[in-house]
């Protein structure tokens, strides 16, 4: 009885545990290579995007999951923006989670 | 004739010129903190988001947000959680959060190294 408490407790730590790990497929290193592109908006601070004018996002720093999946929206046509939906149709899966890997990887506090 | 129609122009350019100034208010961050209580079950307190799927909000560009609040209010962005939270909202709400989340330390402008 007590080890089918301690295992039921073990199973729960490490289902809690599970969504905090960082684990994921992008290379961080061959990210860096690849988003160089995206430096030429995203890496400008201040930068304005035109027609509507508003501010290019932020993405140092951002999660992981969050950027693989606006890419792969952009890439797949469910979002819109002109520029990001070229950049993206040229992307592979792998390109998306490496270039995901970096960015994610900016964050001081991620 | 001709004359009216340089009239009408100069209007319309008088207009667009002083447009941009007057369509949004300012946002309060305090009183965006205060909206922001749906907000936080996935962004966090602060904008750093509970789980990876959500992105931070900390430190984004205000005029971004206030950006992706009005796509989603107007369906022009499209996503199951955010629609619904966005629907409701006011130009002055967005204003407000967007003016919160964007003082909050986070999100980080790349710079090229």
């Amino acid at each position: 009885m007590r080890n089918l408490i301690i295992s039921a407790a073990l199973l729960a730590m490490s289902g809690l545990a599970l969504p905090t790990q960082s684990a994921h497929a992008g290379d961080v290193a061959a990210g860096k290579v690849k988003a160089y592109t995206c430096t030429g908006c995203h890496g400008i601070p201040g930068y304005n995007n035109v027609y509507p004018t508003y501010k290019v996002p932020k993405i140092g720093g951002q999660n992981y999951e969050y950027l693989t999946a606006a890419l792969k929206a952009y890439r797949n046509g469910e979002r819109h923006h002109s520029t990001m939906e070229l950049q993206a149709t040229s992307l592979t899966d792998e390109d998306i989670e490496d270039i995901s890997a970096y960015f994610a990887s900016l964050g001081n506090d991620n | 004739m001709k004359h009216r129609n340089q009239m009408t122009r100069i209007v319309c350019a008088a207009l667009l010129a002083i447009l941009p100034g007057t369509v949004l208010a300012k946002g309060d961050p305090a009183t965006g903190k205060e909206k922001s209580a749906v907000c936080q079950a996935c962004h966090g307190l602060d904008g750093k988001s509970i789980a990876p799927n959500y992105p931070n909000l900390a430190g984004q560009h205000e005029s971004y947000l206030v950006k992706a609040l009005a796509d989603y209010r107007a369906g022009r962005r499209t996503n199951p959680i955010m629609a619904p939270m966005a629907a409701n909202l006011s130009d002055q709400d967005i204003e407000d959060l967007a003016a919160w989340y964007a003082g909050q330390d986070g999100l980080k402008d790349l710079s090229i190294k």
